[in-house]
């Protein structure tokens, strides 16, 4: 006999809205159904009526914890539609806030993902250190998570040449943590019981349900954005991606804690190679119509934007799609064949982002089949 | 008459309600505050289980539809009942226990086992998914951690040839403590475990796993039920680390510090307190274990250990 346990919107293993439906046989998931759509907000349409410098302030508002590379990526869309290069020393400084946010992000990810295994010490730590990097944030930027830094043809605030030691200094502190928490996630004998061999992900599944970012990376898939399609100062900096191979939460937790250590030293070069000159470029809002698509490398995995321009202020279509959205159809092979116990680590371990994720999707799947709500039909249900 | 009188006090005043409650919501504040010292938090303040029982005891209780039974309202009290009267069989004002007969240890081991029952009755009758799949838990874990517990018992048992635990605090009064003859120490250890799993404490914490099941069999209470199952909870908490204080530590003994006789009631609390204290240490140090994994281990290690105890100590003189 089989009975539903529902996950959601409201559960305490979720931070945002979003249901998933498992049928269990006492404590073995045998199948999930996933709603998406509770934190749906309109965004693309409000970006196509907008100009393109009220854009940026929304871009960064799709997501409260990626919002840097979120406005980045908008940026470097809305610069490549105008043609406009920005100065190299804004790619240096884009490129350091994004390591950070990477950095906070992972620890933040570390925290939950240590909450949902019931190690709440761990879960303290992590975010206690990962105040370090806000208080970067803050210094660098203005803003402790929202940091406003960005604007179309460069950024808006300089690094002075007096942070650089107080940047350097907190560094040092978070790397030593990263490194303390990598040897405690490869010891630890009890995380290892919640996450070896839990929520197992092929490899050859990840290539078949596009998994992108650390899913993937901990399933063997060498892809990394920054690498394989470089952008911004990332062509400049050396640096290694951390692969695994197992493709269980264990994985993907190294793979994530390694890359804290890599963002480190990314932050360390930039700061060192960083050319002086302007941060900002003047900048045309009347774009002539062009196309343009862009991809980042978010804390989650592939960000990708597209833009048309129309000749206007104002875009004439901007299309996101988002890491965790590239995610999803991978965790129906994880969730399979696992337990109750087991149902938060694994969603938590591809740090979901549904704020992100909620901008698009009207799918409503019931029993199995999946059918499209039309606008039709909810008009006359209301009736 | 005098007799009943007595009786009315052990039960209510001492040791049973009312010191057991002051004791067993106080220590769940020292287990919250030096959590939250461990975690680098300021953490609550120590009588914050005092507050959250006032408040709780003052709330409308919601009671959901499908939840609507005697079962439901009964397994609070019943739990706390079953606690109150475990308390009374163990040793704490004097080597003697406020109740006694001949058998005690083996009707400890029942009435320690009644709030998990009523737990898992609470569960089922509350109608609700996360209670079912708490209780379904909380059954895997008894299975695992009771026989643990009930063959450390028996060690003990075995080696001070007594089922009375006024017999085995005597005994370790001309013996010295159990938990130092080497025979002893491996079901010492997995006593312990045992005790973990019994307080539900991580990485046993499983039937209420919050980040999985909600709260378990508790999900669907509210206002004073809640409140009394984590009074319940307190008094559960003193007796099972009373027992080990009991068998391991030499129970309550008066000491004399500098010409003043300190009562053997506080030497009960200070071991008690330290027994609550290492279970709070392990709590914060490890990830919760997954119900298979747990049942495993119990089933293992700490069985072996025991069982290794229970043959030294009827072989070995």
């Amino acid at each position: 006999m089989t009975f539903i346990i529902p996950v959601g919107p409201q559960h305490p293993s979720l931070k945002e809205p979003e249901f998933f439906r498992f049928e269990v046989k006492g404590e073995e998931v045998v199948d999930v159904d996933i709603r998406l759509g509770y934190a749906h907000r309109g965004i693309e349409e409000a970006l196509a009526r907008r100009n393109y410098q009220h854009g940026v302030y929304l871009a960064e508002r799709i997501c409260g914890i990626c919002n840097v590379v979120h406005s980045t990526t908008y940026c470097q869309t809305v610069e490549q539609l105008a043609g406009v290069d920005p100065p190299e020393r804004a790619k240096y400084i884009r490129a350091i806030i994004m390591e950070l946010e990477r950095i906070h992000s992972h620890m933040l990810w570390l925290g939950v993902a240590a909450h949902q295994m019931g190690f709440d010490t761990l879960f303290m730590l992590a975010w206690r250190d990962r105040e370090h990097v806000l208080d970067l944030r803050e210094l660098i930027s203005g803003g402790r998570i929202h940091s406003a830094t960005n604007t179309v043809g460069g950024v808006r605030r300089d690094i002075k040449q007096e942070q650089i030691p107080k940047i350097i200094e907190r560094l040092r502190i978070v790397e030593g943590r990263a490194r303390a928490y990598v040897d405690l996630w490869k010891s630890d004998r009890t995380i290892m019981a919640r996450c070896s061999n839990v929520g197992v992900l092929r490899k050859d599944d990840a290539l078949k349900f596009s998994a992108v970012g650390p899913v993937a990376r901990a399933s063997g898939v060498n892809a990394d954005v920054r690498r394989d399609d470089t952008y911004g100062a990332y062509g400049d900096l050396s640096f290694s991606i951390p692969v695994e191979r197992a493709g269980d939460v264990w994985a993907r937790g190294m793979v994530r804690l390694m890359e804290i250590i890599e963002s480190v030293g990314i932050i360390r070069q930039a700061l060192e190679r960083m050319p002086s000159g302007p941060v900002r470029h003047p900048f045309d809002l009347k774009i002539p119509p062009n196309e343009a698509v862009e991809r980042t490398e978010a804390p989650r995995g592939e960000l990708l934007y597209y833009a048309r321009s129309n000749g206007t202020e104002m875009p004439e279509r901007v299309r996101i799609r988002t890491p965790t959205y590239g995610t999803f159809a991978s965790l129906r092979p994880m969730f399979c064949g696992a337990t109750i116990a087991e149902i938060p680590v694994v969603l938590w371990s591809i740090d979901p982002c549904f704020g992100c994720n909620d901008r698009v999707t009207l799918v409503n799947s019931d029993t199995g089949e999946v059918r499209v709500v039309t606008l039709g039909e909810l008009g006359r249900r209301r009736k | 008459m005098i007799d009943v009188a007595w009786f009315l006090a052990a039960v209510l005043v001492f040791p049973g309600l009312l010191f057991s409650s002051l004791v067993g919501l106080l220590y769940l504040g020292v287990d919250r505050k030096v959590t939250g010292r461990l975690q680098n938090r300021i953490g609550p303040p120590v009588w914050q289980e005092f507050i959250d029982f006032g408040k709780l005891m003052g709330k409308e209780d919601i009671t959901p539809a499908p939840a609507q039974s005697s079962l439901f309202t009964a397994a609070p009290l019943l739990a706390l009942g079953a606690s109150v009267a475990a308390v009374l069989l163990i040793p704490v004002g004097s080597a003697q226990p406020a109740l006694s007969t001949t058998a005690d240890l083996i009707i400890l081991i029942y009435l320690l086992n009644l709030p998990a029952v009523f737990l898992m009755l609470g569960g089922y009758a509350s109608g609700s998914p996360f209670g079912t799949s708490g209780a379904i838990r909380y059954i895997v874990q008894l299975m695992g951690y009771e026989l643990v517990f009930i063959l450390a018992i028996a060690a003990f048992a075995a080696r001070t040839g007594t089922l009375q635990l006024a017999g085995i605090v005597e005994y370790q009064a001309r013996h010295g403590w159990l938990l130092f003859d080497w025979r002893i120490i491996p079901a010492a250890a997995a006593m312990f475990m045992a005790v973990q799993g019994k307080i539900l404490r991580v990485p046993f914490d499983i039937p209420e796993a919050e980040s999985e099941i909600v709260h378990g069999p508790l999900t669907e209470y509210s206002g004073p039920k809640l409140a009394i199952w984590r009074l319940s909870y307190g008094i559960e908490t003193v007796a099972v680390a009373g027992l080990v204080a009991s068998v391991l530590f030499g129970g309550p003994t008066p000491y004399t510090v500098g010409g003043l006789v300190l009562p053997p009631v506080l030497d009960f609390i200070i071991k008690t307190f330290l027994i609550v204290m290492l279970t709070t240490l392990i709590r914060n140090i490890m990830a919760r274990l997954r119900i298979d994994q747990s049942l495993k281990f119990y089933w293992t290690l700490p069985t072996l250990l025991a069982a290794l105890s229970l043959v030294l100590g009827m072989v070995v003189p």
